[in-house]
């Protein structure tokens, strides 16, 4: 779950991580949850907002997901504003698990 | 090593149970995720930055053959097909998915092993000289007043709910392999003046974000008193331990803040209240615990035999590895074999399932079918003949696991990082390879000689940073990694914490900075003289200017 500094100013998207996987999820613009960053409905429409926030909600209550929150987006590159959360978009820099794929 | 009785067995049975109906029940909406988190927790299951990871208990670092091989059966089945040696000597898994984990908690208590007590506020895995039963610098084997430890502490009502982590950390050599005086609790088995058998104890030392070298809470405890005193130092941390902040819940806060004499005394009077005999264990307990970690049957053999000789003036690889990778036994004719988790490109302390299971092999044909595995993130063969090294040294080549680094610049010590912790600020994985990428000229690690780097992504120091010969510590700002250098920690008996040099760097910049450091530690250096030796030599300024040239 992040821990702070979302600025809730610009452009947002919903993210939390999957209840039974673990994996990091981003609403899109369906408001279903995708594990592909790139398909996460970003946006500044605030009543698009409040729906991405009562999904999200409603699919916390449901057990899909959990640790749901906003992240600030990038208006020119479209990539999460923070650190930390554009880490969580491509995943880990280095995993032995991809190693052992290559071989 | 220790067999479960009736009592663990149970205990554990029970506890995978209990959390196999938990996650039953939070999968099925039954459970809120705030209701479930602490039950998770306590099951060493955290939620990271990318997934879930499960954080298995070695106690004291000791496993058999049959349980590595489950572990390996884990990573495989239900990970991505690898396992991390953790700091304290556990083993993580990045990877599992929460359904599954029930599943990995009943095989775990197949083989007499748990997650339980790998997190949360409670005495958490007693971590141990890997070199236990097996060195002739110990006083006695440690591990059986570990284990004694573990089962007092495993599910302690009373210290179940601590205002912070609790971590205790034993050896019964004067060259300290366990970190001691870096542990809430420090324990040293020594002999006093008649020659009786009993403990230092050490209190207030941890690293983190207030790195402190612990003190001398009691130069000798005799072996009966141990369980008492604990519980009475464990009180007066429980009631006056501070909740309202938990960057300064740990004890070495309240031992800094109290003053030592201050905090003895209270330790002192809290004991003269307990009735030791209600808490400590008789003589025959404590040698029924003791027997299963009788030394194995060592034959009588001579030291240097032929085989070993003549492979050491045939193989210089072998050779080289031999003198890095192998420590001296208590028993002639043995050795004790570390096995260097830290080859170019791998993490440090990643171990793939296959390697898991020829090291597994290679203990039940080597090792009586033990091994250890080691804060430094390696493994040991605990009790390998030397007329077998040769041999073992072949296995380890084929199973990719014969890097002969051990204490040396690329055998670093490296937390996960921003690479999977949700804790993180920076990646720390990525420097240690380029470090490794650096130095990877063998002949240049071994003209270097023993170095430590200790590398931490966030102010947590997992990495052990604060006791590095160089310590790195990662942090972010404004969307930029950047590295900030410590030099002159020490993680041995003679416990230090390294200085910060000032601001920090990029990662091209650090690696240039570390050589640069190198390259005059190797100008400056007088005869025999460690890297760190030079720099107490020398002070830091000289480091300083060429790490910022």
């Amino acid at each position: 779950m992040s821990t702070l500094k979302h600025k809730g100013k610009g452009p947002q998207s919903m993210t939390a991580n999957e209840l039974r996987d673990g994996f990091s999820v981003w609403l899109d613009e369906n408001l279903d949850w995708t594990r592909d960053f790139s398909k996460a409905l970003r946006t500044e429409d605030q009543d698009l907002i409040d729906r991405m926030h009562l999904r999200a909600e409603t699919d916390e209550k449901s057990n899909l997901v959990v640790g749901i929150y906003f992240i600030d987006i990038e208006p020119d590159t479209g990539l999460p504003a923070r650190y930390r959360e554009k880490f969580r978009v491509n995943g880990p820099s280095y995993d032995t698990a991809d190693l052992l794929e290559t071989n | 090593m220790y067999r479960y009785d009736e009592f663990d067995a149970q205990l554990v049975a029970e506890r995978t149970r209990q959390f196999r109906g938990q996650v039953e029940r939070r999968l099925a909406g039954r459970l809120s995720e705030a209701e479930f988190r602490p039950l998770r927790l306590m099951n060493g299951l955290y939620l990271q930055l990318h997934a879930y990871m499960l954080r298995v208990a070695v106690p004291y670092g000791t496993l058999n053959s049959e349980q590595f091989r489950m572990l390996a059966h884990l990573a495989e089945k239900y990970d991505r097909g690898y396992g991390h040696i953790t700091t304290r000597q556990n083993m993580q898994f990045n990877w599992p998915k929460l359904p599954d984990v029930p599943d990995m908690l009943d095989n775990l208590a197949s083989v007499q092993m748990h997650a339980i007590q790998t997190s949360g506020n409670c005495i958490r895995n007693v971590t141990c000289d890997p070199y236990a039963g097996a060195t002739a610098e110990e006083v006695e084997d440690p591990r059986p007043m570990a284990e004694l430890i573990r089962q007092w502490s495993t599910l302690h009502p009373e210290f179940s709910f601590l205002p912070r982590k609790f971590k205790i950390a034993v050896t019964a050599a004067e060259k300290d392999r366990a970190l001691i005086k870096a542990h809430d609790i420090g324990i040293q088995i020594i002999l006093n003046e008649d020659g009786d058998v009993g403990y230092k104890i050490y209190v207030g030392g941890g690293l983190g974000r207030t790195p402190i070298i612990g003190q001398v809470l009691r130069e000798f405890l005799s072996k009966g008193e141990l369980l008492a005193y604990l519980t009475a130092a464990l009180r007066v941390y429980n009631r006056y331990g501070r909740r309202d902040n938990k960057y300064k819940a740990r004890i070495k806060i309240l031992v800094q803040e109290t003053g030592i004499e201050s905090f003895r005394e209270q330790v002192e009077a809290e004991y003269a209240t307990i009735d030791v005999s209600d808490i400590s264990v008789s003589d025959a307990e404590r040698d029924r615990i003791s027997s299963y970690f009788a030394p194995p049957e060592f034959e009588a053999l001579a030291n240097e035999p032929k085989a070993l000789t003549d492979a050491l003036d045939a193989n210089r690889a072998f050779s080289l590895w031999a003198k890095n990778n192998v420590a001296a036994h208590k028993a002639p004719g043995y050795a004790i074999v570390n096995i260097s988790l830290k080859p170019k490109d791998l993490a440090p302390g990643d171990i793939t399932a296959t390697q898991m299971r020829a090291v597994s092999d290679m203990a039940d044909k080597f090792s009586f079918g033990e091994l250890r595995s080691t804060h430094q993130q390696n493994l040991v063969l605990p009790h390998v003949k030397q007329a077998d090294l040769p041999v073992l040294f072949e296995e380890l080549e084929a199973a990719g696991l014969a890097a002969d680094n051990i204490n040396l610049i690329t055998d670093i010590i490296c937390c996960p990082g921003m690479d999977f912790c949700a804790l993180a600020t920076a990646r720390s994985i990525p420097i240690s390879q380029a470090i490794a990428e650096r130095f990877a000229d063998p002949e240049r690690q071994r003209t270097i000689g023993e170095m430590q780097i200790k590398i931490s992504g966030c102010i947590n120091a997992c990495g052990h940073h604060h006791v590095g010969h160089i310590g790195i510590l990662g942090l972010e700002k404004a969307g930029v990694e950047f590295y900030q250098v410590k030099l002159g920690g020490d993680a041995s008996e003679h416990a230090e914490i390294g200085k910060v040099t000032g601001p920090g760097f990029s990662q091209e910049e650090l690696i240039d900075g570390i050589e640069n450091m190198v390259d005059l530690y190797l100008k400056q250096r007088e005869a025999g003289e460690r890297f760190l030796d030079t720099y107490r030599r020398i002070g830091i300024a000289p480091f300083k200017e060429v790490l910022y040239a």
